[in-house]
């Protein structure tokens, strides 16, 4: 077992970077001519294929489509009843989405929010509450009438009225900030229910009571870098990338995925791949010149008197010197000089 | 809320500039064409209303492609029965349809309001035009193919390229004249399965193929994905055989300062001279002479230019005068027969030559041939007819297509061109394969009908025995008549090697593309692949070794590049004249980046390890 076990393992210098970027490259080449789209429910489109790949390599701080999991735990996880009311704690609700209109009042320095009746039912809101919500996120004065809210602003300044009703807008009443709109959905194998949010705000969900804090998922890899740390940033990384890849009916080894991911991550924050990132962070200057920005980097390194060890691969390829991967990486241990002294003692024995 | 059109107006725009409003558009429009009818306005006015955004444009400037239609009236046709009878007469003509609002040309705008019919007999009343030929759908090149109406479309697009592609009789007077480029097949035949379009444009005149008995069937593995087997006999007996004929043109150029390029053998004494034996095929006048056989490196015109650069004349010790050679010499890979010469003038009152070489070329693997379906396909093995199959009567197919080029690419019209090519060479008959030609789907039994009357299967189907074993082969093959085309594209022209050679002057490294006798190049991605395999030293074998390896001297003090004085006879550093340097191999591409990065006023050093 060991011995086979031990077949597996990679010979010294294999390039894995290499291989992993040709793993990885060449079905990608084929992604872009295949980009087909979903004719469906608006809500469920997210990112995928090729886009999402740029998006996950490129580390964008908020992906275009986030949304996350959210695994129920006890009797939520059974119960569609106890589900809806775990949802009703998550759903984002914002003034938007129930006001009918906002109406601005310069002269009198009010704000008047028209709501909606089928919309605060649905929601399960009073005028009431929502009032007291907003007083108490804006510290502004407010009154509720039985669909209506006048907010207030002592002031009369026409353009800080009209941030201020945008803002009110913005504002979430009920639900977590940030969670976005959630869903109920049933796993089809397990018949549980899970929730599924077209945003994603890990602390807030995390901190109810119902919530599976085991399973929770989200596909926003810095939200997991915030919460959860690096690992769970590279974990999340490489799922991604296989998800997408996956998608796109392109098998890649995991292997490959992790090698990437690890190089993203080995700082102990999360790099792209690109010139403000792996590749212009690399130790030679010749190997920063040749990919981007050549002239930055040969006069930076001019200014600092820089010195280049050429110890990879592109600037040995450069300057014509034999490589050290691979068959290269090898160089005499003793040299000849020395060899000739240790027979001498051995013939002297 | 009623969708409402954007303009309650509705504006007029004459080629595209705003002229006013109307108030109803569209019966403005009509107004218009029944103006245009009645020959009050001229034929090449064209009008549309566009109902999207309610207006009305009238077209009347150059450039705009029309198409004649005929005029429908209340779901009749305006070309009568009596008027198509006057018409075969010849009493009228098609400008006088034109001239009594029978026919009208419409432009892409207006094509837009007509509602057009294919046959008067689908004419409801609504329609306003019926199409002059039901093949005018499709342009001139694929209605010179037969059954087009049975292909993909897809294979149309290709088929149209390949047609203008082929070899064939160009021009009845090739021997008078000097393309730059020509091809002419020797045995032109003009197809037995032809279209009305073919004859019409009278292309049997000047066809640009043959027809070539195929068979549906695989050849070892010789006919695989798009390659073909052709019959050795068949090539022997002419089939496919074309003649090349390139011109090389010289001008006897004049030059500022009274100077003048001279037609003549270049003395030994003049610059770039390429050696006494290149020029020996050259007749005294430094022309070549007709008939000689030519190789390549061989000069055709010789010809002595002044000098590049002014001074040079000057500094010319002596009383003779500096000249270059200027020669125009046949092309590497090339070989032929001098076909023609010519001496003319040229506008500027300059003596020209013109040389014309032909060159023979015999059918061989890698030349490339198409069917008129979109089936293109490589010569891959040009059988001995010994060992090709062959049926009861000991005919031999002239080409093996493999079955599996017909049914993934829809090419129906393929096989029944095999078929009636087959039916029209037993009975001695053309066949008419015109898009959309009456009768449609009973062509089939009709050519078969025609096929078993000659004794053979009504199907296409024969018996074939194996050219090798002389077995008889368990399945019927499938075989006819096709009109197949050789196009110009043929090894011959392509093929390149190189293992040494020249290099670039500014890198080092080697050339670059077939003219320049340049190398494939080992690009970035190759190069990632020996990395990949960490074959550290077939890289630098390729990147280094092979391509722009240069030695340099390294001074060990200040790791600048040093030279060698061959007058004191050691070796400097121009920087702090010292002798300590060791000998380095890198590539010419970073001494040349070194070279640069000094220019950019950066002193980049190397230090040395031993």
């Amino acid at each position: 077992m060991a011995d086979k076990k031990d077949r597996f393992i990679v010979t010294t210098g294999e390039p894995v970077g290499v291989i992993a970027a040709q793993s990885i490259g060449e079905p990608g080449t084929q992604m872009v001519l295949r980009s087909f789209h979903y004719a469906g429910v608006a809500s469920s489109i997210a990112t995928s294929g090729l886009p999402r790949l740029v998006e996950i390599v490129d580390t964008r701080k908020k992906p275009a489509t986030p949304f996350s999991y959210v695994y129920l735990k006890g009797k939520a996880a059974k119960n569609f009843e106890d589900a809806e009311k775990v949802v009703k704690k998550i759903s984002e609700v914002r003034v938007n989405d129930i006001a009918r209109r906002i109406l601005e009042n310069f002269s009198k320095g009010t704000i008047l929010i028209k709501l909606d009746d089928q919309r605060m039912e649905a929601n399960e809101l009073t005028a009431k509450g929502v009032a007291s919500k907003i007083e108490k996120l804006t510290k502004i004065e407010c009154s509720a009438s039985e669909n209506a809210i006048l907010v207030k602003t002592h002031t009369k300044n026409t353009k800080q009225i009209r941030s201020m009703a945008v803002q009110i807008g913005k504002l979430t009443v009920n639900g977590i900030e940030n969670a976005g709109r959630a869903v109920i959905k049933q796993d089809k194998e397990t018949g549980e229910f899970y929730i599924v949010t077209n945003n994603s705000n890990l602390v807030g969900i995390l901190g109810i009571e119902d919530v599976d804090s085991s399973k929770i998922y989200t596909n926003d890899i810095f939200e997991i870098y915030r919460v959860f740390g690096v690992e769970a940033a590279r974990n999340a990384i490489a799922r991604e990338l296989d998800t997408v890849l996956r998608e796109q009916g392109i098998n890649v080894d995991k292997r490959h995925l992790f090698i990437l991911a690890d190089a993203m991550t080995l700082s102990g924050g999360i790099k792209n791949v690109g010139r403000r990132g792996l590749s212009g962070e690399k130790e030679s200057i010749f190997a920063r010149a040749a990919y981007e920005e050549t002239v930055k980097h040969l006069i930076n390194a001019a200014a600092f008197g820089e010195r280049d060890d050429m110890r990879g691969v592109t600037e040995n390829v450069l300057i014509g010197k034999q490589i050290m991967l691979g068959t290269g990486s090898v160089t005499l241990a003793i040299k000849k000089e020395d060899l000739a002294k240790i027979s001498e003692k051995k013939g002297k024995k | 809320m009623a969708k409402r059109a954007i303009n309650d107006k509705c504006y007029v725009y004459i080629n595209g500039k705003i002229l006013g409003y109307v108030k109803d558009g569209r019966a403005y429009a009509n107004e218009i064409r029944t103006a245009r009818r009645g020959g009050v306005l001229s034929g090449e006015v064209n009008v549309s209303y566009v109902k999207k955004l309610n207006a009305v444009h009238i077209n009347t400037d150059s450039g705009r492609i029309r198409k004649p239609y005929i005029i429908v009236e209340g779901g009749k046709s305006k070309l009568t029965p009596e008027l198509i009878e006057k018409l075969q007469k010849k009493e009228v003509d098609f400008n006088y349809l034109l001239r009594h609002g029978v026919l009208e040309y419409l432009d892409a705008e207006e094509e837009e309001n007509a509602l057009v019919v294919f046959k008067e007999a689908d004419a409801t009343p609504d329609t306003t035009h019926l199409e002059v030929d039901t093949t005018s759908i499709f342009g001139f090149t694929l209605n010179t193919s037969p059954f087009p109406e049975h292909n993909n479309a897809a294979r149309h697009a290709m088929l149209s390229n390949f047609i203008k592609q082929s070899q064939g009789l160009y021009a009845t007077n090739f021997n008078l004249r000097f393309d730059s480029r020509a091809y002419l097949l020797f045995y032109p035949q003009a197809p037995i399965v032809s279209t009305a379009v073919y004859d019409a444009a009278r292309m049997q005149q000047h066809p640009s193929g043959q027809n070539f008995v195929v068979a549906l069937t695989t050849y070892y593995g010789y006919n695989m994905a798009d390659a073909i087997v052709i019959n050795k006999g068949a090539v022997d007996r002419g089939l496919g055989r074309s003649m090349f004929y390139k011109t090389y043109t010289d001008e006897e150029r004049r030059y500022p300062g009274g100077q003048k390029d001279v037609f003549r053998v270049p003395p030994p004494t003049a610059e770039g001279y390429l050696g006494e034996h290149a020029y020996s095929k050259l007749s005294e006048d430094g022309i070549i002479e007709p008939e000689t056989t030519v190789e390549e490196g061989d000069v055709l015109i010789g010809k002595v230019a002044p000098p590049r650069f002014l001074e040079e004349s000057i500094s010319a010790s002596g009383l003779e005068e500096k000249i270059r050679d200027d020669s125009s010499t046949l092309k590497a890979g090339e070989r032929g027969v001098v076909d023609s010469v010519v001496f003319t003038e040229s506008t500027g009152a300059t003596k020209v030559v013109k040389v014309r070489i032909k060159s023979l070329r015999i059918p061989e693997k890698g030349d490339k041939f198409a069917s008129r379906q979109g089936q293109k396909g490589v010569a891959a093995y040009i059988v001995p007819q010994e060992d090709m199959p062959f049926n009861d009567h000991g005919i031999v197919p002239d080409l093996l297509l493999n079955p599996h080029s017909v049914p993934n690419r829809l090419t129906f019209g393929h096989l029944l061109e095999e078929i009636a090519g087959k039916a029209g060479a037993l009975s001695g008959k053309k066949i008419d394969g015109t898009a959309f030609a009456e009768k449609g789907s009973s062509r089939i039994e009709e050519y078969g009908k025609t096929l078993e009357e000659n004794g053979f299967d009504k199907f296409g189907d024969e018996t074939l025995y194996d050219g090798i074993t002389g077995r008889r082969f368990k399945a019927k093959i499938f075989n006819g008549i096709v009109y197949y085309n050789r196009l110009y594209h043929m090894v011959s022209n392509k093929l390149q090697v190189r293992s040494r050679g020249p290099v670039q002057i500014l890198t080092h490294q080697p050339t670059e593309g077939k003219a320049r006798q340049g190398g494939l190049r080992f690009g970035e991605m190759e190069r990632d692949v020996l990395v990949g395999y960490g074959a550290s030293l077939l890289l630098k074998e390729r990147l280094l070794d092979q391509s722009d390896k240069a030695t340099v001297l390294i001074c060990k003090e200040c790791g600048n590049i040093g030279y060698y004085d061959y007058i004191k006879r050691t070796v400097v550093c121009p920087i702090d004249g010292g002798t300590a340097m060791s000998e380095v191999e890198i590539s010419y591409a970073f001494k040349l980046l070194l070279d640069e990065i000094k220019s950019m006023h950066i002193f980049p050093g190397l230090k040395l390890k031993e």
